[in-house]
């Protein structure tokens, strides 16, 4: 047996034995979301974008996260209420690390926490009023404000308060303000990912459509791309950026790290869209292709392999004054990448990684590991649907383990029967690898370091990477006297 | 002191609901119990007929002025009335906006940890309409009403109403101990009105406590905004209500859980006593023919 | 290009350097239609005066940059604190990441906890579906000696009766019959964490003495000489319960401690990860009952379970989070009034040690003034810390204190002569303590981590005192309680005072003649 197809085995000797754990019914129903990727399937042979089972210790969160958390809140001129109870605002202040430049609580307002704080007698007698007031008030408090959305809370939904209505009423009584009003309560949908969709339509129908295409003075020139799907995270946008316009492209929007609504808005003028986050804004990359005939492009900015891909695949929607600094840019960072991978590799070479993380990064990441000779052999998303997992075919080896919405339990006990040298996910389950001794990188917030986009994060990463399965403290989790 | 006994009358909007509770409790302070009724419908008429008053201060209109609920005393709200009986309304906001059910729940939680209870010996929720949602079955959680009373009549809608609010009855009876105490019938001279009500109530498995008859002087008295009890107190309908405030009164322990029943058993049943015609399959779904 | 493999510049320093700082500007300038520069300054000026702190007062509706979370957060720290306890929050899922996120940023350990995943489908028809499910999942995969429920916002509008659905569950066969799971509803939309903290406490002990739901009679007391200690919802959670059980092993006392996550939130990197670990045992909470009494340490954060043990028949001593000579002092005869044992003079000498400290410092603290938000009972124990300082507690905020709470601040200003200029802000948030700090400067400013951004922008040096404290490590390790935590709360305000004074000092030929070896 080939050692893949022994992989393949152990792998789904492995599913089976943890599916134990579980009520048969339930069992049955993880069953469809737990594979090994064979060479050759055109997805992972993994069911995805279900319900999560209650009481099982799912990693996800919800809509509010996924269009508060994520797509909004990064629009940094923009006031964006956390409408409803005080918790999901407070739990996701300045959490995500979308990094922006401004003067904050005066023409920016990202690490900041604007809630409806809903008490009882908002449930019982509706919020609208209150909402009412809470925009007047933000116009007074913050008059340089250039827009606001209004996130919804799952109370909002159940009580069935008017927020469209009120928005109208308030865009109008401010000389046609851009208010957004997004249904993303909570309770919508499986995850995060509706919240991204929901976010999407909500740009397309009250920036695309309420907005006078004359509005911001501008002249379109052949270079016009868009970034979209790049959250700024530890400053990822501009890592990316900078190689774009070193390619001699003119980048006229970030959506929405570091983004603006101006930058929105301009974006239907764009040449072409370059998409990073596949999952999180496919939506609106696919309207602006149909409405504004905008085609779009997915490139991956994660270790000198894709990214070289990558700008190649960009610069080809161009001319070749394009291609030519392409090809110079690439010859550029040669160096810097040669040395980065001679001094990690030697240090990185065989290292076995489990990733489990939500978005683009199951797949789009394993380039970079690979660049540094790490291997990754198991991954999963939080939120994927299908076509997340048919992408991801193009990146793992025959005998990956595959988990959707992968279970506290579940992923535990992989790590535990793999023994991997370095596990990649988030906050919550950062602390619980690590206290097994197993090397740990949060994968959403880079740990509080990056960027690791573009040539300039891929130094970061590889130094990162290093940094945890290399530290010393891991040689010092057996007492020498323990037996 | 005898154990406190927690009642709720639930039933269809407009069957006189509120009418034929505040007459019972009338007649059972007459007996010497000590109520308290605790109106859960948004429309806060429940305790209009005991007060002489329409609408007073809420529960929840007044936290809402205040802030919060936490900010309430007991007294704000409550309010004494014939035969000192003591009145609370919960409240609620407009139609179509906000969560009257929340209402009902955040009310009875004020009501329970301000010790509203405390020294009585009949506490009542006049619960609004059906049991539309979580809220309003919040008076059939455990450890709040005991039994439930349905207030009903021979028309086919507040049949209907009543099957619902048996199967809301039935959903909480095994885990919380809610029984359904029996149906109301609120005379509307429809056919065969009392055998239709006895039949039903043999369905959902419980009995009808009380035919009450239809007489005009209920009007009168509501008129006044006072109970028949009160503005004629040796009436015949006076006489009925004293009737079906013992029948309650020796029903409790009595409840029983019930068997709600499918649309198809309602609609054979409304067909055997020739309220309901039988469809005439050929015509659904035809738009008139003009000529 | 700055980059290199030899040294590796991330965000810190890789964005500083020229061709990103052009990449910004040209970003700003063609792209951004940003708001000008001199309305930018100007507004940035105008939020600084006295007309806009009034208008911010006005503000009815808007809350921006509260210091408060919701409900359920406080419901799962309860549970945490309880054996082998797994919390299951019912309700949306998305909350519940966001609790356990919140904990391990703040604890920088993992905090396991369930939901009931709601979806839209549970909002229409109610989640007695997914109570019963979820709880036979947690329970065969995380084998907890005991489930403690609470509610979202999204259960309690819909009017979820837990109740009902855990008898419904058990019927069903999701958990023995005789399984403990206490529980508690815990709307996000009344009160704050704190309530929730109270509520679930209340609720597990209702649930052990009150005759678990109705399925066992309620348990006699039968009292006997131990007491209860509750800590309430406290960052310091860590450090404290160490060091109060240290105290009250000094006292020889039997003590039962309600609620102690102590361990769980402090568990060893030795190559095995404890999903439970210590805690109050089920058995002890049930006995708690019959303890001669309790020392309730915030009792604005356990007002209703005070209040219950009361009814139960123990004293009951009501503290505000005690911090330094008076407050530990008031702790100590609290534990000797219940027990009727004498303060070891191991303690009292510890006390001597505190004052000691405080005589050698009290020099740099003396007349400073201070701004300080957080939770209630913390701003009660630290205000009359200050005042015991001879500093000023010029604004103490609290955004889920209220009136009450705001006349008990009051009445601490008004018994010391440094608290004569100082006032009290209850239901405010941390844009009004911005306005306080720029039309009333004061020297120093003490909350948590959020607090990061009003330093940066009043330039108020931030004393992290509260929680969260997501930026700094570790702090949850150190107790704030005791004669001992009161030294670490001085140390921690002294070193930020000698740090400031040194950056202050250290203008080479201007100002460094202050800048002085010793202090």
């Amino acid at each position: 047996m080939s050692a893949t197809a022994e992989a393949r085995v152990n792998g789904a000797e492995l599913i089976e034995e943890v599916l134990k754990a579980y009520p048969e019914k339930s069992a049955k129903r993880r069953a469809k979301h737990l594979g090994v990727h064979e060479e050759g399937k055109s997805d992972c042979d993994v069911k995805s974008n279900i319900k999560s089972l209650p009481g099982v210790m799912t990693i996800r969160g919800c809509a509010y996260a996924g269009s508060k958390g994520v797509v909004w809140g990064p629009i940094k001129d923009m006031i964006h209420i956390s409408h409803g109870p005080v918790g999901c605002g407070q739990y996701s202040w300045a959490s995500r690390r979308n990094y922006y430049i401004g003067t904050t609580g005066i023409d920016t307002f990202g690490t900041m926490q604007f809630t409806s704080d809903f008490q009882e007698k908002d449930i019982v007698f509706g919020g609208d009023k209150k909402l009412e007031k809470i925009i007047d008030e933000i116009q007074d408090l913050f008059p340089l404000n250039k827009g606001i959305s209004i996130q919804s809370e799952c109370p909002i939904g159940l009580i069935g308060d008017d927020i469209e209505a009120v928005a109208k009423k308030k865009s109008k009584e401010f000389e046609g303000k851009t208010i957004v009003p997004v249904r993303c309560e909570g309770f919508r949908g499986v995850s995060q990912s509706l919240g991204h969709h929901i976010a999407n339509d909500a740009i397309r129908d009250f920036v695309f459509d309420k907005t006078d295409p004359e509005k911001n003075a501008f002249t379109a020139t052949p270079y016009d791309v868009a970034i979209i799907g790049d959250y700024n995270i530890g400053g990822d946008a501009w890592s990316s950026r900078i190689l774009l316009e070193e390619m001699g492209l003119r980048v006229i929007a970030q959506w929405s790290g570091d983004g603006s609504i101006a930058e929105l808005e301009n974006t239907p003028k764009a040449k072409l869209n370059i998409l990073h986050c596949y999952r999180s804004m496919n939506y609106i990359s696919r309207h602006m292709e149909e409405k504004y005939g905008i085609p779009w492009v997915e490139y991956n900015f994660f270790g000198p392999s894709k990214i070289e891909e990558s700008l190649r695949k960009i610069a080809s929607f161009f001319d070749d004054s394009i291609k030519e600094k392409t090809e110079a840019v690439i010859a550029k960072y040669k160096k810097l990448t040669d040395d980065v991978i001679a001094k990690y590799k030697p240090r990185l070479q065989g290292k076995k990684v489990m990733l489990f993380v939500g978005g683009l990064r199951p797949r789009h990441v394993i380039g970079a590991y690979e660049d540094l000779g790490m291997e990754v052999v198991g991954t999963g998303y939080e939120f994927g649907h299908n076509d997340d997992y048919q992408r991801t075919t193009h990146y793992v080896k025959d005998g990956t383990l595959i988990y959707d919405d992968v279970t506290g339990y579940e992923f535990e006990k992989f790590v535990e029967a793999v023994q991997p040298d370095l596990v990649g996910s988030g906050i919550k389950e950062k602390y619980v690898f690590q206290k097994m001794g197993v090397p740990f990188r949060q994968m959403h917030s880079w740990d509080y370091s990056g960027p690791y986009h573009g040539y300039d994060g891929f130094a970061i990463f590889a130094r990162d990477m290093d940094m945890a399965i290399n530290s010393p403290v891991w040689k010092l989790t057996k007492a020498p006297w323990a037996k | 002191m005898a154990a406190l006994r927690q009642i709720a009358f639930y039933g269809k909007g407009g069957i006189g609901k509120s009418t034929t509770s505040q007459n019972t409790l009338a007649a059972l302070a007459e007996m010497g119990q000590k109520i308290l009724i605790v109106g859960c419908d948004p429309k806060a008429d429940s305790t209009r007929l005991i007060l002489h008053a329409k609408a007073q201060d809420t529960v929840l209109s007044l936290a809402a002025e205040a802030g919060s609920v936490e900010d309430l005393e007991l007294e704000d709200v409550m309010k004494v009335g014939y035969r000192d009986i003591r009145c609370v309304e919960s409240g609620g906001p407009e139609p179509g906006v906000g969560c009257a059910g929340r209402g009902v729940i955040t009310s009875i939680n004020f009501l329970e940890e301000n010790g509203a209870y405390d020294g009585a010996d009949y506490v009542s929720y006049d619960v609004l309409g059906d049991v539309v949602c979580g809220g309003f079955a919040m008076p059939i959680r455990e450890n709040k009403a005991q039994e439930i009373y349905i207030v009903m009549s021979g028309e086919m809608m507040a049949m209907y109403a009543a099957n619902n609010i048996s199967k809301g009855v039935l959903k909480y009876a095994n885990s919380g101990g809610v029984r359904l105490g029996g149906l109301v019938c609120n005379e509307r001279q429809t056919d065969k009105e009392l055998e239709l009500a006895e039949a039903l109530a043999g369905m959902l498995g419980t009995k009808l406590i009380h035919f009450v008859p239809r007489d005009n002087i209920v009007q009168h008295a509501e008129l006044r905004r006072m109970t028949v009890l009160e503005y004629a107190p040796e009436s015949q309908q006076a006489e009925e209500y004293r009737q079906l405030a013992q029948k309650i009164h020796a029903n409790a322990g009595n409840g029983t859980i019930p068997t709600p029943i499918t649309m198809d058993q309602l609609e054979d049943l409304l067909m055997d006593f020739g309220i309901m015609k039988k469809e005439d399959e050929s015509v659904i779904g035809k738009a008139a023919h003009v000529a | 290009m700055s980059q290199s493999a030899e040294k590796v510049l991330d965000h810190f320093e890789l964005f500083r350097e020229p061709e990103y700082k052009e990449m910004f500007a040209n970003k700003k300038e063609n792209f951004e239609y940003a708001v000008p520069l001199e309305e930018m300054k100007s507004q940035v000026e105008y939020a600084k005066t006295w007309e806009y702190r009034e208008k911010n007062f006005n503000r009815e509706a808007l809350t921006v940059n509260p210091a408060k979370a919701c409900q359920p957060l406080g419901a799962v720290f309860a549970a945490v604190g309880f054996e082998s306890t797994l919390p299951f929050v019912h309700g949306s899922q998305g909350c519940v990441a966001y609790y356990r996120s919140h904990f391990s940023r703040h604890f920088k350990e993992p905090t396991s906890c369930v939901s009931s995943s709601m979806t839209e489908d549970a909002a229409v028809f109610g989640g007695l579906n997914n109570m019963v499910d979820g709880l036979a999942n947690s329970y065969s995969l995380y084998k907890p000696k005991m489930i403690a429920v609470s509610t979202t916002c999204m259960a309690e509008v819909i009017g979820d009766d837990l109740n009902a659905f855990i008898k419904t569950s058990k019927e069903k066969g999701s958990i023995p019959a005789e399984y403990d799971v206490p529980f508690a509803h815990t709307p996000a939309f009344v009160g704050s964490h704190i309530t929730g903290y109270d509520n679930a406490l209340r609720g597990v002990l209702t649930h052990f003495w009150d005759g678990k739901a109705g399925t066992t009679e309620p348990m006699v007391r039968k009292p006997n000489d131990s007491i209860n200690f509750i800590g309430g919802f406290d960052g310091y959670v860590v450090g404290n319960n160490r060091e109060v059980k240290r105290i009250l092993n000094e006292f020889g006392v039997d003590y039962t401690m309600l609620c102690d996550p102590s361990d769980v939130w402090d568990t060893p990197t030795d190559g095995e990860f404890r999903m439970y670990d210590g805690g109050t045992t089920l058995e002890d909470a049930a006995n708690a009952l019959h303890a001669k009494g309790t020392i309730v340490m915030q009792s604005i954060c356990a007002e209703k379970t005070a209040a219950f043990i009361e009814e139960h028949g123990q004293e009951v001593a009501r503290l505000h989070h005690p911090v330094g000579v008076a407050g530990t002092d008031e702790f100590l005869m609290a534990v000797s009034k219940l027990t009727g044992k004498p303060i070891p003079e191991s303690l009292t000498k510890e006390r001597g040690r505190l004052v000691d400290a405080i005589a050698d410092s009290s020099a740099h603290i003396h007349g400073k003034k201070f701004a300080l938000y957080g939770d209630p009972d913390l701003m009660l124990g630290l205000t009359a810390f200050l005042l015991e300082l001879g500093a000023e507690p010029v604004h103490v905020l609290s955004t889920n204190g209220d009136a009450d709470w705001a006349a008990k601040v009051q009445a601490l200003f008004d018994a010391s002569p440094f608290g004569k200029n100082c006032h009290v802000y209850a239901k405010k948030d941390l844009w009004h303590m911005r306005s306080l700090l720029f039309t009333e400067p004061v020297d120093f400013l003490i909350g948590n981590t959020y607090g990061k951004y009003l330093d940066r922008d009043t330039g108020t040096p931030l004393i992290r005192i509260g929680f969260p404290i997501f930026d700094r490590h570790h702090k949850h390790r150190y107790p704030v309680w005791g004669y001992q935590g009161a030294m670490n709360v001085l140390v921690t305000i002294l070193d930020k005072i000698f740090d400031v004074m040194d950056a202050d000092t250290n203008g080479i030929a201007t100002t460094d003649y202050s800048f002085d070896i010793i202090r």
